[in-house]
């Protein structure tokens, strides 16, 4: 029975139990009435500000009159009393006298007392100024003329709504009616699957494998090619500590205000259970941002080359692996790995789960000393067996090859250096033809 | 009457696949009639099944549109045949799988939409445990 009812329920992702339809309609409603909302807020401010001032600078017939009176006018707003200047003027309009009352020609009040009393100030009741009106109507007149800024600033505004209502609405409207095969073909899709190495008519020679460009432009000294890290030790210290700095800064704050009221006698229990996890996290990050520094700096850079790039199922490559530093290892080892990664959405969290499919031991060597002069360095050999799936990325799931070094060294915490690979399909022999 | 319904069929009954060879065979429109179709989508594509939110693309699209003039008859079977890509192979991993399928996809100027899938194997269906 609930079935009957089940408009539009999301499950996961993209996918949803409900009519597509009547979901499609519902966005295309939700973002048709934010373009709404903006054309009419547009309307409001052309006609309100943008014309009214366009029309005092370019339209208006300029004149001069005598000032009567003068008054700063109040009126109440939501954050309080706000003013403007009112000056009371006698001009004549085709030799005709005639009373008014105005200022600029948008009538807008502020709250900056001072800065309308100053405005005030620049007229002297008895004084003869410049001023413009309305050949339509003569009783609008302006004693100033120009454009400000926060109208201009103030079309921000709408025009958020109008982009984000004007572009959702089109998108919905273009995919009305289109199944998802049709909009991945023609592109017209969100989805966008073709990562690999585009070639000249478009289409990719091996679709959904991540191009290995960046692998291959940097040549090894003692092997083809030298391959990068997945992330530098550099780059995972400036995050820990990022982390760990911004972390640490709020905790502080709210370990403070605890200390504080335990001092004076008045503790509160509550937050103090809050606090302490936070606290104890801070303490962890510390410990964490303080290990990767050591890693960072005391132990030596890793470097991998490889005979060849990218690799094949049935190939056979040569792998050279140095490792500077001045470290007695416990044992340091290179393997083969496959990683899956996917990435789901639940309600509106976004989650990626990895996991090692594949391990493959290279090689691996146990207590052993390196010194400034002497790295370790070592080649092994690297044969794919027939059947290795090929390296895969599209916008939600990867299969990622990589050659990862786990090291061991004694009275420094282990590290782990990955190196990704990217793996095509058929045999060597065959992508060369 | 029975329900309206898509039936694929590939040629010379073959399931698995190696990439660039020719994948052709022909589907069957069975239960429409003459004039109720307002178009027919046929595709060949991968997707991919398991934990992360669903991927897929187009390899080929081939569309019928009645309105377009196209010359839609549901009593006599449609054809299709084109050359496999290199990728991706099919694969099933521990949170991924990718899968090939022909789809096609039947709209009728009433009612819902009928769809009509046959999976078959590009490659030698990879899995995990074999992933190295």
């Amino acid at each position: 029975m609930s079935r009957t009812f089940r408009i539009y329920e999301k499950k996961r992702g993209d996918r949803r139990t409900g009519s597509g339809a009547i979901a499609g309609l519902g966005e295309a409603v939700f973002f048709g009435l934010f373009f709404l909302i903006g054309c009419v807020g547009l309307v409001a401010i052309l006609a309100a500000l943008i014309i009214p001032q366009w029309r005092a600078n370019n339209e208006f017939v300029e004149t001069t009159c005598v000032v009567r009176a003068k008054t700063l006018a109040e009126t109440r707003g939501d954050d309080g009393l706000l003013y403007r200047p009112e000056i009371t003027i006698e001009y004549r309009v085709d030799g005709m006298p005639r009373q008014s009352t105005g200022y600029d020609i948008c009538g807008t009040y502020s709250n900056d007392r001072d800065a309308q009393l100053a405005a005030l100030d620049q007229f002297d009741v008895g004084g003869q100024y410049r001023c413009w009106y309305d050949p339509l109507d003569p009783e609008k007149v302006a004693l100033v003329r120009g454009y400000s800024a926060w109208t201009w600033l103030l079309l921000i505004v709408p025009g958020s709504f109008l982009l984000i209502g004007g572009v959702g609405f089109v998108y919905r409207a273009w995919h009305w009616g289109k199944s998802a095969e049709r909009r991945s073909a023609t592109g017209a899709s969100p989805i966008r699957l073709r990562p690999g190495h585009a070639e000249a008519n478009g289409r990719s020679a091996f679709p959904a494998i991540p191009s290995p460009g960046d692998i291959t432009n940097s040549p090894g000294t003692t092997l083809q090619f030298r391959l990068p890290t997945r992330r530098s030790d550099a780059t995972r210290l400036v995050l820990v500590v990022g982390v760990c700095l911004c972390w640490n800064a709020v905790a502080a704050v709210l370990v403070v205000d605890v200390v504080h009221r335990f001092v004076s006698g008045k503790p509160n229990w509550l937050e103090t259970a809050v606090v302490a996890p936070l606290a104890l996290a801070g303490l962890g990050l510390i410990y964490a941002s303080f290990r990767q520094l050591l890693i960072a700096t005391g132990i030596g850079p890793t470097l991998l080359e490889i005979s060849d790039h990218p690799l094949h199922p049935s190939g056979k490559y040569e792998v050279f692996l140095s490792q500077a530093g001045r470290l007695r290892f416990k044992s340091i080892k290179l393997s083969l790995v496959a990683t899956e990664e996917v990435r789901y959405r639940q309600g509106t969290d976004t989650r990626t789960e990895s996991r090692c499919v594949c391990q493959k031991s290279l090689f691996q060597r146990d207590h052993f000393e390196i010194n400034s002069h002497e790295p370790l360095e070592a080649r092994c050999d690297l044969e794919l067996p027939p059947e290795t799936m090929h390296s895969f990325k599209s916008a939600n799931n990867s299969l990622e090859w990589s050659l990862v070094v786990d090291g061991k060294v004694a009275g420094w915490p282990d590290y782990q250096r990955a190196f990704p690979v990217v793996i095509y399909p058929g045999k060597p022999e065959e992508a060369a033809r | 009457m029975n329900e309206p319904m898509v039936v694929i069929r590939f040629d010379g009954n073959g399931r698995v696949y190696l990439p660039g060879d020719i994948l052709s065979g022909e589907y069957r429109l069975e239960s429409f009639t003459f004039g109720q179709i307002r178009a027919v989508e046929i595709s060949v594509l991968w997707f991919t099944e398991g934990k992360g939110d669903e991927d897929m693309a187009v390899h080929e699209f081939q569309r019928l549109s009645a309105d377009d003039g196209d010359w839609i008859d549901p009593s006599r079977p449609g054809r299709f045949s084109v050359v496999l890509p290199n990728s991706p192979l099919s694969y099933d991993g521990a949170l991924l799988k990718i899968r090939w399928c022909v789809r096609v996809r039947v709209f009728p100027r009433k009612g819902k939409q009928v769809v009509g899938q046959r999976v078959f194997t590009l490659g030698m269906n990879y899995c995990s445990a074999s992933a190295g």
